[in-house]
């Protein structure tokens, strides 16, 4: 399947080398923009490749399909919300139940089929087994419990709904508004030290679109901010995300020396562009069903994987990218390149076959990086609040 | 790759954005300056970057976070050029101990409020003191009222913006960025205002 890919590249380098009198059929196809839906309603804007690459993508999500109905036929259905991967190590039960765990990381890198998403994910992220250990009930008292409270969350989600996806044939309707706002809302009341973050509005948008039901996607949201992802990603400070901006500029240092050295002779730092990548799960910068590819790995691999993919669009554009001569050049190489990123396995090849097999990049050690770089985080947050008091009282003064 | 090498002579360690010895990056006639808006969440900062940037007013653009980043490039009456690199933040309170990465060696700082709410003008404030202690010593700092066409409902008086710009050496202008009404001459008034390198 990366015959088409590599063909295409070969067509467009040979043009560029040899001189055109007369714009060919294939650039002269390229430059006419067309617009249409994606798999998810999304519109997008492209040129004829980016039509075909979408019909090839559409194409690849069917086979996939195929391939996870033949395993629930040999496998039995349901077979992969059994394979629980740490409880199957520890106990080291079956043979069987090993090889399922195996099979199955693999098959969520290819990718979930999208009418199995909302259960394969709600399982394997552990949405269901929170959800369960609270009443039935809990999402409706929620709900009910906290129609016509205003805080400055309810506030800023109001101010945020019609910004979020705007033109979305759902999202972006009074009942997709009142759906994600009911989401949002609820989650602000449950974690109040989260209340509401700018960046939660485009994950949980998609979180429905993708569970169907707000129910689901209010419990995906939770297990996201509560388990899957670091600590206060979200909250009043941010820490959480800080230190993750910190650990992939110390991992784009050691995966990526040349790449780094020459944006840091820019003056270009990686959290620019990062910061929004981690906040919202990629979802403002990818196109949507590359973005689900992501999160399929993000919920059954861990918080790790944003780390993979970051560096993989770096990885990507290593020669574009070293010949940027300022940080506006940076910015247009990775925008055009994650807005063009239609084909997911291009992405997650990189991703995943890369810089896995380098090692390192085990949540483990991950976690250690973390725990390194917390103090400095924790400190310069400090030094800021304090100055902030400071300038603070001059203004009142 | 090595390829870094062969890259045209540039000075990686410059601190302001318009450094006149910077060696080809800006040059007496072209500038290349690095813009920061910082206000309030919802006063309208990137429908003022859109409104100058393509030229359109879109009511529902996108929720910002962290930060996103545009161009433009504006020629002046005595044939200079000056290309913004504009970073347009994300207004929610949490997100401003990003503010630094965004404002460091910015060449200009535009803060945003809106004319209908004061407390937008209060943190409008807060930012000018900020830039005034830790950004480039050098930086053009602009306060804009945003939201000029909504007169009726007004809460912050023209005098009030006037006097505190005034007091605090700043540039003042109120905009539109529905009706268009004084962005461009915004960006000119700023780009008069940028310090010129020496031509050497």
């Amino acid at each position: 399947m990366y015959g088409t890919q590599s063909k295409r590249d070969l067509t467009l380098e040979m043009q560029s080398q040899i001189p055109i009198l007369r714009p060919s059929i294939h650039s002269r196809r390229a430059n006419i923009t067309v617009k249409f839906q994606d798999l998810y309603g999304f519109t997008v804007e492209g040129n004829v490749d980016d039509a075909n690459i979408i019909n090839e993508v559409r194409e690849k999500v069917r086979e996939q399909g195929r391939v996870w109905w033949s395993l629930e036929a040999s496998k039995g259905a349901n077979w992969y919300l059994q394979t629980d991967v740490s409880s199957a190590l520890k106990a080291s039960l079956k043979f069987s139940v090993l090889v399922n765990a195996i099979t199955l990381k693999k098959l969520i890198r290819k990718g979930i089929p999208p009418v199995l998403r909302p259960k394969v994910w709600f399982s394997l992220s552990g949405a269901a087994k929170k959800k369960s250990t609270v009443p039935d009930s809990y999402y409706n008292d929620l709900i009910i419990a906290v129609e016509g409270k205003v805080t400055p969350a309810t506030k800023q989600i109001d101010h945020d709904l019609p910004r979020t996806f705007p033109g979305h044939p759902w999202l972006d309707t009074p009942e997709g508004h009142a759906s994600l706002r009911r989401v949002l809302v609820g989650y602000s009341f449950r974690d109040s030290d989260v209340g509401y973050c700018q960046g939660l509005n485009y994950v949980a948008a998609l979180l429905l679109l993708v569970m169907k039901t707000e129910e689901d996607a209010f419990w995906m949201l939770a297990v996201l901010l509560e388990n899957v992802l670091v600590n206060d990603c979200y909250s009043s400070n941010l820490s959480g995300c800080h230190v993750e901006q910190r650990v992939f500029k110390d991992l784009l240092k050691k995966k990526c020396p040349s790449i780094n050295a020459h944006l840091e002779s820019l003056e270009f730092d990686v959290s620019l562009v990062a910061t929004e990548w981690f906040l919202c799960l990629f979802s403002k910068s990818l196109p949507s069903e590359t973005t689900l590819r992501v999160w399929d790995v993000l919920f059954y691999e861990g918080a790790k994987v944003l780390f993979n993919v970051a560096l993989a669009i770096f990885k990507m554009k290593e020669e574009e990218l070293l010949m940027a001569h300022h940080v506006g050049d940076v910015i247009n190489v990775i925008q055009n390149t994650t807005h063009h990123l239609f084909d997911p396995d291009d992405l997650l090849t990189v991703a995943f076959d890369k810089f896995d097999k380098l090692g390192f990049m085990t949540s483990t050690n991950i976690s250690k990086e973390r725990k390194k770089q917390e103090p400095a985080v924790m400190a310069e947050l400090d030094q800021r609040l304090r100055r902030l008091n400071s300038s603070n009282l001059e203004v009142d003064s | 790759m090595g390829c870094s090498s062969s890259l045209p002579d540039r000075s990686p360690g410059r601190v302001g954005g318009l450094n006149p010895d910077n060696g080809g990056d800006s040059d007496a006639k072209n500038l290349r300056v690095k813009l920061v808006l910082l206000g309030d969440s919802g006063v309208g900062k990137s429908c003022i970057v859109l409104r100058f940037v393509r030229g359109q007013f879109d009511p529902t653009s996108k929720v910002t976070v962290g930060a996103s980043f545009l161009s433009q490039t504006i020629a002046l009456q005595d044939s200079t050029t000056v290309k913004f690199e504009i970073w347009d933040t994300a207004g929610q309170e949490r997100y401003a101990a990003l503010a630094p990465l965004y404002y460091r060696g910015a060449a200009v700082g535009v803060i945003v409020y809106d004319i209908t709410n004061p407390d937008s003008f209060h943190k409008a404030q807060y930012w000018v003191k900020e830039l005034q202690k830790h950004g480039s010593p050098d930086i053009v700092l602009a306060l804009v009222g945003n939201k000029a066409d909504l007169q009726e409902k007004r809460e912050v008086s023209v005098q009030a913006g006037i006097e505190y710009a005034e007091k605090n050496g700043m540039f003042f202008i109120e905009t539109s960025a529905k009706t268009a009404d004084n962005i461009n001459q915004l960006f000119e008034e700023i780009a008069k205002r940028l310090p010129r390198p020496s031509p050497s």
